[in-house]
C-alpha cells in the first residue's frame, strides 16, 4: 500500500482518514466517508484501483470535475481511464463500451448511467468498487440535490451490489442517513472526520454600503498575502470587481458564461501563480487543488452553509495560516432572497413547461436544475392528469423545496449577524465541534494580519512576438 | 471595432435584413437562411467571427443610431446614413479573415497548434505542465504527431522558422496578439479579454486580430504547403484533400503534362507520380481515368475483383497478366468510390 502511495502518487504518508478508509475499501466494506475539502478524497478510491481486480466505477455530478480528475490521473501516467458523459459522440461511446473491461477507472455522470446500453455493458464487467463522489447530491436535504442520483441505488443492485464508497465533503447527519438508505448500504462503515480547518481564520467585516464594500475589498486585497479568491453572486459582479482590482494586481474573472478555453486559461494562470486574485462565481474552484491560496473573500453572503464551507475550504490546504473574510452590508439579506426566488419557477412557468413537454418540445424555458427536478417529480405523478392539476402539485413541491432553502438562508443570516463564535455556530450546523484554535474568528478576537511588506507584484511582461517565440522554442538570439 | 463591424453589416444588408440576421451571422448560426444571406450580401467572411450577446448588439445599434450613422426603417431594421457611409469609407476588415471558409477547421487547427507548442516548449525546457486543452482527441493527435518526429530540438527549430516566416507577414500587433494567446513553458496563454486590457484595445478587435492570423496561416499552408510542411500537417485531412505533393501533380496534370513529364519536371520517380495519380483518382471525382487506363481494361479488372471478392492486387494480377499494378490500383480506387 505504501509502495503504491509513493510510486503512483508521490506521497510519503497518508492524510487524515485516508488509510482507514482505504483499508476498509480493500476489505470489501461499504463506506460513507466525509473528509474536509482538500483532504484528498480521490486517493481513497484511486489507490485501491491499483490493488483491486476489475474496474472502479466513479459517479461524479460535474463534468468539469470529472475532466480534472481524469487529467490528473493521465498526468500520473495512467492510461486506463475514461470519462463517460453526454459530450461523447455515439461512435466514441460505442468504442469505449466495447473495451470497457480494460479500463481501471471509469468515470461517469449520473445522466449517462441511464443509458441501457451502458448499464448492460457494465453488468458484463467486473466492478470492483462503486464510488459515488459528492454523495450529498443524493439527498433532498443536501445543498445540491440531483434527482438522477436517486437511481444509483437501483443501479448498484443491477450491477450485483459491488462494494460502495460514498464520498462527501460537507453533509449533515440527516444527509448521511439519506445516502445510506438510498444506496442501500448494509453493514456500512461511517468515516466522519472533523470538518474544521484550524488554520483558517473566519472573519466577518460589516460595512454600511456597497461602495464601502468595494473600498474595503480594495484595501483587503492590497494588504493580504496572496494569492486569493473573491467569490461573488453573479457574473456581472465578477467582471466588475475584476475591473476594480486589476489596476493594482494581476486579477481576472471567471464564470460560467466564458467559453471552455478561456476558463481553462484563467484557471491555469491561477494554479501556476500567474494571477494573484480571481473574482468568480461558484463555478470556480471544484477540482482545483491549489495548496497555497491565502485568502477567500465573500463579497456576497452565500445562501447555504454547505456552499459557504466548501468555498472557505479552498484556502490554506498547505496547512499554513489563511483567512476567510465575509463582507456584509445591510440590505444583503435581499440578495439571497432574490437568488432563491429566481431558482424556482413560477406557476406560469411550470404550466408553460408542461405544455412544451406534452408537445414534445425541448425548450421548456426552465433552467437545467429546474427541469431535472420537474421531470423527476413528474415520473411519480399520473401524467394523464390535467395540466393545471399537475402544475399545482409540482408548484407545491417546488414551494416545499424553496422553504427548505429559505431555512438555510435564514441560518446564514443569523450566523452573519450573530455575536457568537463563527466557527462554533457554523460547525453546529453540521453537528460538529470546533477543533482547538488560536486565531479563531472575529468574535473570538482574531485580527486580520496584513502582509509584513506590501510587495509590488512583478507583472509578467508581454514581450514582442519574436522574443516570445524565441523563448518558447529555445532559439538563441543571433541566429535569426 | 464592434461598431464598425455592425455598421458594415447593416450597410451590406441594405435595410433588407433585421438585427437578428446580423446576430446569426456574427455568431455563426448554421441555418439555411443565415448561410444564404451571408453569401448573397457578401458578408460571409464575418460568419461566426464575433460571437456576442444579442443585447450587446442592440446596444451598439442604438449607439450608432444616436450618433446618426444609421437610421431605422422598420422594427430592428436599419440602413446606413450618409455619415455612416463616410465612417465606413476608412474602415477595412482584417484582410485574411474568412469565417465562412474556415468555419470547420480553424478551431481544430488552433487547438492542435497551441497544444503542440505548449508541449514542445515544456519538453525542451524540461518543465512539467498541464495540457491547455482537455479534449482527448487533440491530446492524442499531438502525441502521435510528436512520435513521428524524433529529434525535438530540430523540430522546434523548424516549427519556429515556419511560424516566424508567417508571423513576419502580418501586422506587428496581430502577430503579438496571436503569440500572447499561446501557452509556453513560462507563461500560460492570455485570454482575449486580458490582452485587450493590457494593450487598451477593444476585446472584439483583439479577437479579430487573432482570427486574422489564424486564417492567414490556414491560407498560406494551403497555398504553399511545401514551404510549411509542419504547420500543414496539423491540418485536418478531409477525404477530398490531397497531400501537398499529390496536389502539385494534380495541378500539372490539369495543365496537360504527361506522367513522364511530371516525373522529370519534379525530379521524382515515376512510381511516386503513379501513387499521386491513384490518390487523385480516389479523391477527385472529376478526374478522368482513360489517359492512364483504358475503359475495357478497367471493366475487366473490376469484373475479376468482383468474382474474387478481393481487392488484393496480386490475386487480380495473376489472372490478368497484361495489366499493370498501377492500372489495377487505379481501377480499384474508382471502384471503391462508386461503391460508396
Ligand atoms: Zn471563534
Amino acid at each position: 500500500m505504501f509502495d503504491i502511495l509513493k510510486e503512483r502518487f508521490g506521497y510519503d504518508s497518508f492524510r487524515i482518514g485516508q488509510r482507514e478508509i482505504i483499508e476498509d475499501v480493500l476489505n470489501g466494506q461499504n463506506c460513507v466517508a466525509m473528509l474536509p475539502t482538500g483532504g484528498g478524497k480521490s486517493l481513497c478510491y484511486q489507490l485501491p484501483g491499483y490493488i483491486l481486480n476489475g474496474s472502479v466505477l466513479i459517479i461524479s455530478p460535474l463534468v468539469s470535475l470529472m475532466e480534472d480528475q481524469v487529467q490528473q490521473l493521465r498526468n500520473r501516467g495512467e492510461k486506463r481511464v475514461v470519462a463517460l458523459n453526454r459530450f461523447l459522440s455515439y461512435r466514441e461511446k460505442r468504442d469505449v463500451l466495447r473495451e470497457l473491461a480494460s479500463y481501471r477507472f471509469i468515470y461517469a455522470s449520473p445522466e449517462i448511467l441511464q443509458s441501457p446500453l451502458l448499464i448492460e455493458a457494465l453488468t458484463r464487467i467486473n466492478i470492483s468498487l462503486f464510488v459515488v463522489d459528492e454523495a450529498h447530491c443524493i439527498s433532498q436535504w443536501g445543498h445540491d440535490f440531483r434527482p438522477d442520483f436517486l437511481k444509483l441505488g437501483l443501479l448498484r443492485q443491477t450491477l450485483g451490489n459491488p462494494p460502495c464508497l460514498a464520498l462527501t465533503a460537507t453533509a449533515t447527519r440527516q444527509v448521511i442517513a439519506d445516502i445510506v438508505t438510498t444506496l442501500k448500504l448494509d453493514d456500512v462503515k461511517q468515516h466522519i472526520y472533523p470538518l474544521d480547518r484550524p488554520n483558517i481564520c473566519l472573519y466577518v467585516q460589516y460595512v454600511q454600503t456597497v461602495e464601502e464594500k468595494i473600498t474595503t475589498l480594495k484595501h483587503l486585497v492590497a494588504i493580504l498575502p496572496k494569492p486569493g479568491i473573491v467569490y461573488v453572486a453573479s457574473r456581472q459582479w465578477a467582471e466588475t470587481l475584476s475591473e476594480v482590482l486589476r489596476e493594482d494586481h494581476r486579477v481576472s474573472y471567471y464564470h460560467g458564461g466564458m467559453d471552455g478555453e478561456q476558463r481553462l486559461l484563467i484557471q491555469q494562470q491561477f494554479v501556476y501563480d500567474q494571477l494573484d486574485v480571481i473574482c468568480c462565481t461558484n463555478a470556480f474552484g471544484m477540482g482545483i487543488d491549489k495548496p497555497n491560496v491565502r485568502f477567500v473573500i465573500h463579497f456576497h453572503l452565500p445562501t447555504q452553509p454547505e456552499a459557504y464551507w466548501q468555498e472557505v475550504g479552498r484556502v490554506g490546504r498547505d496547512g499554513n495560516e489563511s483567512i476567510a473574510i465575509l463582507l456584509y452590508a445591510p440590505g444583503d439579506e435581499q440578495v439571497g432572497q432574490t437568488i432563491i426566488d429566481m431558482e424556482f419557477p413560477t406557476m406560469e412557468q411550470i404550466v408553460y413547461a408542461l405544455n412544451a413537454l406534452r408537445h414534445g418540445q425541448k425548450e421548456t424555458g426552465l433552467t437545467d436544475v429546474q427541469q431535472r427536478l420537474l421531470l423527476y417529480w413528474l415520473e411519480q405523478m399520473d401524467k394523464q392528469e390535467h395540466i393545471h392539476t399537475l402544475a399545482k402539485q409540482l408548484y407545491a413541491r417546488m414551494e416545499q423545496r424553496k422553504k427548505e432553502k429559505l431555512t438555510k438562508w435564514i441560518f446564514m443570516q443569523r450566523w452573519v449577524t450573530g455575536h457568537t463564535c463563527r466557527r462554533r455556530s457554523l460547525l453546529s450546523y453540521f453537528e460538529q465541534q470546533p477543533l482547538k484554535n488560536e486565531r479563531c474568528c472575529d468574535q473570538c478576537g482574531a485580527h486580520i494580519h496584513a502582509n509584513a511588506t506590501i510587495e509590488r507584484i512583478q507583472q509578467i511582461q508581454l514581450r514582442p512576438w519574436h522574443e516570445e517565440l524565441r523563448s518558447m522554442f529555445a532559439i538563441k538570439v543571433g541566429n535569426k | 471595432m464592434l461598431q464598425h463591424i455592425v455598421l458594415f453589416c447593416i450597410d451590406r444588408f441594405r435595410g433588407e435584413r433585421s438585427l437578428a440576421a446580423i446576430d446569426h451571422l456574427l455568431n455563426g448560426k448554421k441555418t439555411a437562411q443565415t448561410l444564404q444571406d451571408s453569401k448573397w450580401y457578401d458578408v460571409s467572411r464575418l460568419f461566426g467571427m464575433v460571437p456576442i450577446d444579442r443585447s450587446r448588439l442592440f446596444d451598439v445599434a442604438r449607439a450608432l443610431e444616436a450618433d446618426g450613422f444609421i437610421s431605422q426603417v422598420d422594427e430592428h431594421i436599419y440602413c446606413t446614413t450618409a455619415s455612416g457611409k463616410e465612417k465606413l469609407r476608412r474602415f477595412i476588415l482584417p484582410p485574411y479573415i474568412d469565417g465562412w471558409k474556415y468555419m470547420n477547421e480553424s478551431s481544430l487547427f488552433w487547438k492542435r497548434l497551441s497544444l503542440l507548442i505548449q508541449t514542445i516548449a515544456n519538453i525542451i525546457h524540461r518543465t512539467s505542465f498541464e495540457p491547455i486543452h482537455r479534449d482527448e482527441h487533440i491530446q492524442s493527435f499531438v502525441k502521435r504527431w510528436l512520435f513521428q518526429h524524433t529529434h525535438i530540438k530540430t523540430l522546434a527549430r523548424s516549427l519556429y522558422e515556419e511560424m516566424y516566416e508567417l508571423l513576419s507577414y502580418v501586422e506587428e500587433k496581430d502577430a503579438n496578439i496571436f503569440v500572447w494567446r499561446l501557452t509556453s513553458h513560462e507563461r500560460i496563454g492570455w485570454t482575449n479579454e486580458q490582452i485587450a486590457y493590457a494593450i487598451n484595445e477593444e476585446d472584439v478587435a483583439v479577437l479579430l486580430s487573432f482570427q486574422n492570423v489564424l486564417h492567414f496561416m490556414l491560407e498560406m499552408t494551403e497555398k504553399e504547403a511545401e514551404k510549411f510542411p509542419l504547420l500543414y500537417s496539423l491540418r485536418e485531412r478531409k477525404r477530398s484533400q490531397l497531400t501537398s505533393s499529390a496536389q502539385k501533380t494534380w495541378e500539372l496534370l490539369k495543365e496537360g503534362y504527361s506522367l513522364e513529364q511530371i516525373a522529370q519536371l519534379r525530379g521524382l520517380r515515376k512510381g511516386t507520380i503513379e501513387d499521386h495519380i491513384v490518390e487523385i483518382a480516389t479523391y477527385i471525382p472529376t478526374f478522368v481515368l482513360t489517359p492512364f487506363l483504358e475503359e475495357s481494361k478497367r471493366k475487366r479488372i473490376i469484373q475479376q475483383a468482383r468474382q474474387l471478392k478481393t481487392k488484393k492486387l496480386r490475386a487480380i494480377k495473376e489472372l490478368l497478366p497484361d495489366v499493370s499494378y498501377f492500372e489495377i490500383r487505379l481501377a480499384l480506387a474508382r471502384w471503391e468510390r462508386e461503391d460508396v
